[in-house]
């Protein structure tokens, strides 16, 4: 390697660092290495005078490499390359050693703490000779949106887009729009109608100049990337539609649990207990009766069926607490006469004006019976001379075994991730958690994202939840689709994997190893090629290759190697340049395995 | 005696605890929910049970609240349940006091101290075979129209008896308007119907809270032993001295001790009582006191009644003011006949003495057996009945582990 100009520069971070590493004794030290043409430790690095410290250097002193000794380089690595650009230098001609998550803020004895920190930054110089001038590149964006699914969700998302300017195409197995929020009559907490919700939108969807509607319709096969998918869709009478999209919005809504599989509430076996899509159909018909044709007396609402137990879902299913207190609103609201007894675990009323209409809901007179998780009520046909239902349960607030008495009972079916989730998934290249739901990019901070980028998830798919979460989380995907698309076309980040094709034998093992589809096979020259829109420089494929084909840039052997070898050289480093650059008398013991004690830094890409 | 209510409360938890009205394990079988209970509580006064989401704050605040009773939590949700039957055989609300604390720490204006007090009620009306409580106590009008009725049976009764064997200008004596001699033979039949009207309704008490109750049985032994319960809680109203406020206490205590003294001297000393128009100091000096204390206690719930801002008397119920009407009412006329016939003013004394008998005899009849007044019977056997469970649980408990000494 032609010998280059190193710039290291040495944060303080006020006193998050310095407090605990010798930050000036650092510098001195490292300033003793190769190819090192100034070492400097300042205050804030990434302050704008920090800043310009860099700059100036690479100007003056013709620097062509530049270490920062600071933080993670997820904070700040955005910071330096770009002070790197301003001045004229290739940005990955950076590299960052983390002194303070892997130094300072782990560690409490200041001389151990500053060698390590000596040895980390020994280990980034080594690195950085090796750095290559990377080059970021563009793919353009299709404007046109695929919006898998017709349910409140997709109907959101695909308005929103579509009323922004670009095409859309809607695409429902159904023969009808709406999913499941159709098949509801009111909505809690505030009892609007659920078809007043739905009405409106899906006749803007059908009329919309720029909205195609494929109902009976499926996706078969999703190829390209962000920014230039092709769809591949089937429609029930064998049509087939080829579309090229952009971005992919998945908004597949989820099944209702199958009462029968929960045998002890006895669905299917006694008459008169339904699920509450059931009630919903009775409500909607504004006829609640039993099998019998009369009017309840007395209707039994249980929770949590199929949701919150050891044999079905662990989870919550969320809608359900505030569903039923909305069936106690509506039945009392229809049978003035009629009572109704709600059976719970606990009562989940988290969303807005949630905990107000459970107090409402308390005052028409419903009986809210809580019982354990685990101690799942049992129903039973009532004894020879009664008629109705029997539920016995134990009562948690009393300690009483009770019977509840019911000539109706709902069963509150949880949410469950759809059968054909797991095809889903494989067409769109997402991944699906335990229960089914697909994974979001971030849980916390990217919920909409996925890891194949430019597919969205909105939506029950996801995780069940309610009308409002779903809209907002749909209006969410949308938003991001429209920002790439007023962007026209999409930035690649330069650190991929690349094939050398000479070198390639056509194995097609990193294409299986590849988590984001991200490496092509090319049937005529038999050879792999990594699709750099959608590679994210994981390294797998480099790794998994038995020809040594693959090259994971910015990571490369030499690179990694050279790194590795600057910490293992730090005992002479401390021994010759200890003493001689700093002149301290000789460090006692306190490092002694020093290769096992120092981390090299991970700059891990954003993957 | 709270001592004695507390009794082993580590037995009853190693037997189960919690179930039913503190008889240690619950029932094996279910119990019935009613999810109309509730309603038939609101006639009797309880509104707000619906709004208690069982903090137990109220329980917790409460003096009287140990083991094995805790309450009022657990009567309130035997209530929003409509457990009919736990209720029903619940000593509880007679063992609260309505101090009010409750009521005034619970977050969600439950109301439990007037939840209990509507349970008192409604016990009550369980406890009479007739329904005639339960019928006054869910109508007013009911209530007023039977005072109406045996008031006007009591006037006709009693003027007919004086015109025709007495004189309407003599108030004492021979050939008076009304003899005291009768008087005092009705009030010996007016006291034995009462005692056999509220001896039923206490044998029903004590089939339903002490037989029928699943629990171990009640020593024979135990009846005997705890038997100075009684009279004692009649006479003392000790329990209600453990409320924070010991105002409440000492009114109600005026009260019970005037109202027993002037039942005593009318059902024994009629004649002296009746005798003038000198002053028999030995039974009026007893009948002065007990007025001015009976009035005195009746004027001040009226007050805090009518204020509704201390929280046992924040609510009233009908029931709660035909009690005091009636008693106020039968107080003064009372004295004012009193008063008359020493002054001389003697047929006065007797329309006004007819007016009291016609005051007094509905009060005794209605209010004794079938509303607000049995509860002067039914909360010191509520004590008794409470104590007699404690040994039985006590005997059942050594009789299980016999190797295990309790600790003195």
């Amino acid at each position: 390697m032609a010998a280059c100009r190193i710039g290291v520069y040495i944060c303080n971070c006020g006193t998050n660092i310095a407090r605990v590493v010798g930050c000036d004794e650092v510098a001195t030290r490292v300033s003793g290495l190769d190819n090192v043409a100034v070492a400097r430790s300042y205050q804030y690095m990434c302050s704008n005078p920090g800043q310009e410290m860099i700059a100036q250097d690479i100007r003056e002193q013709g620097l062509d490499r530049v270490v920062v000794a600071a933080c993670s380089p997820r904070m700040h690595e955005p910071t330096f390359r770009a002070a790197l650009q301003g001045a004229g230098l290739n940005p990955y001609f950076l590299e960052m050693a983390n002194i303070r998550e892997q130094c300072s803020w782990v560690h409490e004895d200041p001389r151990a703490a500053t060698e390590k920190a000596v040895g980390l930054t020994t280990a980034a110089v080594r690195r950085v000779v090796h750095h290559e001038p990377l080059e970021r590149r563009f793919v353009e964006m299709c404007p046109a949106t695929l919006v898998l699914g017709g349910g409140i969700a997709g109907l959101t998302a695909a308005l929103q887009l579509a009323d922004a300017g670009p095409q859309v195409y809607l695409v429902e197995r159904e023969d009808r729009l709406g999913g499941n929020v159709a098949r509801v009559d009111l909505t809690a907490p505030y009892l609007d109608s659920a078809r007043s919700l739905l009405e409106e939108r899906i006749a803007r969807v059908a009329t919309h100049p720029r909205i195609e509607v494929l109902l009976r319709s499926r996706l078969r096969e999703l190829t390209g990337y962000v920014g230039n998918f092709t769809a591949r869709v089937h429609n029930a009478n064998g049509g087939l539609r080829h579309l090229d999209v952009g971005s992919v919005v998945v908004c597949t809504g989820y099944r209702e649990f199958d009462a029968a599989r929960a045998s002890e509430f006895g669905y299917g076996r006694l008459p008169d207990v339904i699920t509450s899509f059931e009630l919903e159909r009775m409500l909607r018909a504004g006829r609640i009766e039993t099998r019998a044709g009369v009017p309840p007396r007395n209707v039994a609402v249980v929770h949590c069926v199929g949701s919150r137990s050891e044999r079905h879902h662990a989870y919550c299913s969320r809608v359900c607490c505030m569903t039923a207190l909305k069936y106690a609103h509506e039945i009392r609201s229809a049978l003035p006469e009629a009572r109704v007894m709600d059976l719970y675990i606990d009562m989940h009323a988290f969303g807005k004006g949630c905990e107000d209409f459970y107090r409402r809901s308390s005052e028409l007179k419903t009986m809210f019976l809580m019982y354990a998780k685990g101690h799942t009520p049992r129903i039973r046909q009532a004894d020879p001379g009664e008629t109705g239902l029997l539920i016995e349960v134990r009562d948690v607030l009393s300690g009483e075994e009770v019977e509840v008495p019911a000539d109706l009972v709902v069963l509150m079916v949880g949410m469950e991730a759809r059968e054909d989730s797991e095809e889903v998934a494989h067409l769109v290249n997402i991944s699906r958690d335990k229960d089914g739901w697909f994974i979001e990019s971030h849980p916390k901070l990217d919920p909409v994202a996925t890891t194949t980028d430019g597919v969205y998830i909105a939506g029950a798919c996801q995780a069940p939840k309610d009308i409002p979460d779903s809209v907002a989380q749909a209006r969410a995907a949308a938003a991001r689709i429209l920002a790439r698309i007023a962007r026209g076309r999409i930035e690649v980040d330069a650190i991929t994997a690349e094939v050398d094709e000479s070198a390639c034998s056509g194995c097609r093992i990193c294409g299986e190893m590849c988590p984001y589809a991200a490496i092509d096979f090319d049937t005529g020259a038999r050879r792999s090629r990594v699709i750099s829109a959608l590679c994210k420089a994981c390294g797998t494929c480099a790794a998994a290759c038995p020809a040594g084909a693959i090259r994971a840039r910015h990571f490369t052997d030499r690179q990694i190697l050279a790194q590795i070898e600057g910490v293992l050289e730090w005992p002479s480093n401390h021994g010759s340049s200890a003493s001689s650059a700093t002149g301290a008398p000789t460090r006692g013991p306190t490092l002694p395995e020093p290769a096992a004690s120092v981390t090299a830094p991970t700059s891990a890409p954003s993957a | 005696m709270a001592v004695r209510l507390a009794a082993e409360p580590d037995s009853l938890r190693r037997s189960g605890g919690g179930g039913s009205g503190g008889r240690g394990a619950a029932s094996p079988r279910s119990v019935r929910v009613n999810p109309r209970l509730i309603d038939d509580l609101a006639r009797y006064g309880a509104q707000d049970v619906s709004k208690c989401y069982h903090c137990g704050n109220c329980s917790a605040v409460c003096p009287f609240s140990r083991e094995p009773h805790l309450f009022p939590r657990r009567s309130m949700r035997y209530l929003q349940l409509g457990l009919e039957t736990r209720l029903r055989g619940s000593l509880e609300p007679w063992l609260c006091y309505y101090c009010g604390e409750c009521s005034e720490q619970c977050p969600r204006g439950a109301e439990p101290g007037e939840t209990m007090m509507s349970m008192r009620r409604w016990l009550t009306a369980q406890y009479d075979a007739t329904g005639l409580s339960r019928l006054f106590y869910r109508s007013w009008k009911a209530e007023l129209l039977a005072l109406a009725i045996v008031s006007v049976l009591t006037g006709v009764g009693f003027l007919a008896w004086g015109l025709l064997n007495g004189n309407f200008s003599i108030y004492d004596g021979p050939g008076a308007f009304l003899s005291s001699a009768v008087v005092h033979r009705f009030d010996w039949g007016l006291a034995a119907a009462l005692i056999v009207l509220l001896a039923a309704n206490c044998a029903r008490m004590w089939w339903f809270s002490v037989v029928q109750a699943a629990g171990p049985k009640v020593p024979l032994w135990s009846y005997v032993k705890q038997a100075w319960l009684f009279p004692f809680h009649f006479f003392t109203q000790a329990r209600y001295r453990e409320c924070e406020r010991k105002r409440p206490w000492a009114v109600h205590l005026v009260l019970v001790l005037s109202y027993v003294t002037l039942f005593t001297l009318i059902v024994f000393f009629v004649q002296e009582m009746q005798s003038g128009p000198g002053i028999d100091w030995r039974v009026h000096a007893f009948g002065y006191a007990a007025s001015v204390g009976l009035v005195a206690a009746v004027l001040f719930a009226v007050r805090g009644r009518r204020a509704a801002r201390e929280a046992q008397y924040r609510h009233s119920h009908e029931s709660d003011w035909v009690f005091l009407v009636l008693l106020l009412a039968v107080a003064v006329s009372g004295l004012m006949q009193h008063a008359l016939h020493r002054l001389g003013f003697l047929p006065a004394a007797n329309v006004v003495y007819l007016l009291h008998l016609m005051l007094a005899v509905p009060m005794l009849l209605v209010e004794v057996p079938f509303s607000k007044w049995a509860h002067m019977v039914y909360r010191p056997l509520a004590m008794y009945f409470a104590a007699l469970l404690a040994d039985a649980h006590g005997a059942a408990t050594r009789s299980e582990a016999p190797g295990i000494a309790r600790a003195a």
